[in-house]
């Protein structure tokens, strides 16, 4: 008895101390990471928009959707992060439109854990270029051939299923954010 | 045992990764670079470093039947720090290593080296122990991960080695490769053991 | 159910914890010497990761996140599935004694088997539901078990085979297990979309 007695005060004090150091180097650091966060979608925008010099977050609900202007004050249009399954894991991906969703200007893989050398190639500029600057008439679609029109997305050699999700997220992220702004 | 003697078991005579084949989630899973694989090394050596201090300072009052548990405890407290902190610092490496860091917890080079080593042994001695296994397993990372990106890539450390003409071999850096490239290197350390 | 049958073809064959994850390795070079050891130390993984991962999701979901103390999930996750072991070792050695000999080593060491903490993880890292969670960590044991076998049935019949002296033993089981992962790879083409 008197032993269990020990046993159980030793791994709760001890667990107790550690929940303790964990929490307070978690708070010191919550900041940075944020700001961390924050930092990788601001340079995202700018990639793809170098224009983009002032760069508002507004928040429609439990959505937040980043407003882009250029230094003059002009409406440039809208980005927004969405996300969903990848092949591995969940794929993030920040894309940007202009102000009546009528074109996507491009779009910046936020956070991803694809198969190296295959289906992580989905973050080199070749595949993402595909994206840059295409009038949004119809939907993205998958081809493994050489593309026909811009909403052909080329797939990356042996990563289908990376290539086809990466287009599922943005298509379904264009709708939503068409949702979010009414338009 | 002297520790000249702890140092050369750890790096070489007792090497976690090639002679004892522990730890081997993340020798074959992060490799696939050799950037990947020193920090994945520093993570675990840092990791190592701090639980056999604990556990060394710890070792009187911890209950036998309990240590495990509570070594396990330990051990994920300092994985969390190392996890937050390269979140903080380096947000880069935190994506490359993903979800194997908080698997650091799991390694077993580091619970073997605490039940091991530095729950029968003084706090110097531990640490020196530490250090030197966690070095070993560092620099068998880094040839790993060298060797898997030369071949896979044509670079190391992100430096162009190969000539234009070299068509990168992906298998190397895709998981089969891993268990190739790990296979032959444990023959390698076998026979050179032989000849000494 | 079109999602569930999804998780288990993609985590028994495709994304298989072993052959493309590395997680479970060392149980797997321990083990799978004897086909029947592997049988053993396999049900014990499906069953105890079935099992950890259900209860992971229930108290990341219904207490930490409340809480907001979701940093401490690495911890609480080892606690479960460190008890979970506990459990399991104290009831193969009531019910069934042979098999508690034949395991009596391995089954401390499924605590520190990185398959059973990944599968907690990469569940709370693919947001999946309830339900999900659990067939999820279910197919993970199943496609740990399913290579385990494999992994020693070759191994009985490499006994008999002219190795090289220096490759014996870890280093020719590390290669058959790269051959095995080219062939899984084969798989990969099962889901389309």
């Amino acid at each position: 008895m008197k032993d269990n007695l020990k046993i159980i005060s030793v791994l709760t004090i001890i667990t107790v101390i550690c929940g303790f150091i964990l929490a307070f180097v978690f708070t010191s650091a919550q900041g940075k990471i944020q700001e961390n966060q924050k930092q990788a979608i601001y340079r995202a925008i700018t990639t793809i928009v170098p224009e983009a010099e002032n760069i508002q977050e507004k928040t429609y609900g439990e959505d937040l959707v980043y407003e882009l202007k250029d230094k003059n004050g002009e409406f440039l249009g809208y980005a927004y992060v969405t996300d969903g399954q990848g092949y591995q894991s969940t794929i993030s991906i920040l894309f940007a439109v202009d102000k009546d969703i009528r074109d996507i200007l491009g779009i910046d893989i936020i956070e991803s854990v694809e198969t190296p050398g295959l289906g992580s190639r989905i973050t080199e500029d070749a595949f993402k270029d595909q994206f840059k600057n295409v009038p949004l008439a119809g939907i993205f679609e998958v081809v493994k051939e050489l593309p026909q029109n811009p909403h052909q997305i080329q797939a990356i050699t042996s990563a289908t299923v990376s290539s086809r999700a990466v287009v599922s997220i943005v298509n379904a992220g264009i709708e939503k954010l068409k949702a979010i702004l009414k338009k | 045992m002297n520790s000249t003697q702890l140092i050369i078991k750890g790096v070489w005579t007792d090497h976690p990764i090639f002679r004892q084949l522990l730890g081997m989630c993340p020798t074959l899973a992060v490799t696939t670079s050799s950037i990947n694989g020193i920090s994945m090394g520093l993570a675990v050596l840092f990791v190592l470093f701090f639980s056999s201090f604990v556990v060394s300072l710890i070792k009187k009052i911890v209950p036998s039947q309990v240590r495990i548990a509570v070594y396990t405890v330990i051990i994920a407290t300092f994985v969390t720090i190392v996890d937050i902190f390269l979140k903080a610092y380096f947000p880069d490496i935190s994506r490359a290593l993903g979800p194997y860091i908080p698997l650091i917890i799991v390694n077993c080079i580091i619970l073997g080296r605490c039940e091991v080593f530095a729950s029968r042994h003084s706090l110097g001695v531990s640490l020196i122990d530490a250090l030197a296994m966690g070095s070993g397993f560092t620099w068998g990372l880094f040839v790993l991960g060298s060797i898997r990106e030369l071949f896979g890539a044509g670079t190391i450390l992100g430096f162009k080695i190969m000539p234009a003409f070299y068509n990168p071999l992906i298998i190397m850096i895709l998981p089969a490769g891993a268990f190739l490239v790990l296979g032959t290197l444990v023959g390698v350390m076998n026979k050179i053991e032989q000849k000494r | 159910m079109k999602d569930l049958l999804l998780i288990v073809v993609s985590t028994v064959l495709i994304n298989n914890f072993v052959l493309s994850y590395f997680l479970g390795i060392c149980p797997f070079l321990g083990v799978s010497g004897k086909l029947s050891s592997a049988i053993g130390m396999g049900l014990s993984v499906i069953f105890v990761m079935t099992l950890s991962s259900s209860i992971s999701w229930l108290i990341y979901h219904l207490i930490l996140i409340p809480l907001e103390i979701t940093f401490l999930s690495y911890v609480v996750f080892i606690l479960v599935i460190a008890s979970l072991v506990q459990i399991v070792e104290m009831f193969i050695r009531k019910y069934s004694p042979p098999l508690y000999q034949a395991l009596g080593i391995y089954l401390p060491l499924i605590t520190t088997n990185c398959a059973i903490l990944g599968c907690a993880l990469f569940m709370i890292a693919r947001n999946y539901a309830f339900l999900p969670a659990v067939v999820f960590g279910f197919s993970a044991g199943v496609g740990f078990t399913l290579i385990l076998l494999v992994m020693a049935g070759i191994r009985e019949e490499l006994q008999f085979n002219d190795v090289p002296g220096v490759l014996k033993g870890a280093p020719i089981t590390l290669i058959t297990a790269g051959l095995l992962a080219l062939c899984f790879m084969g798989f990969s083409g099962l889901i389309s979309s």
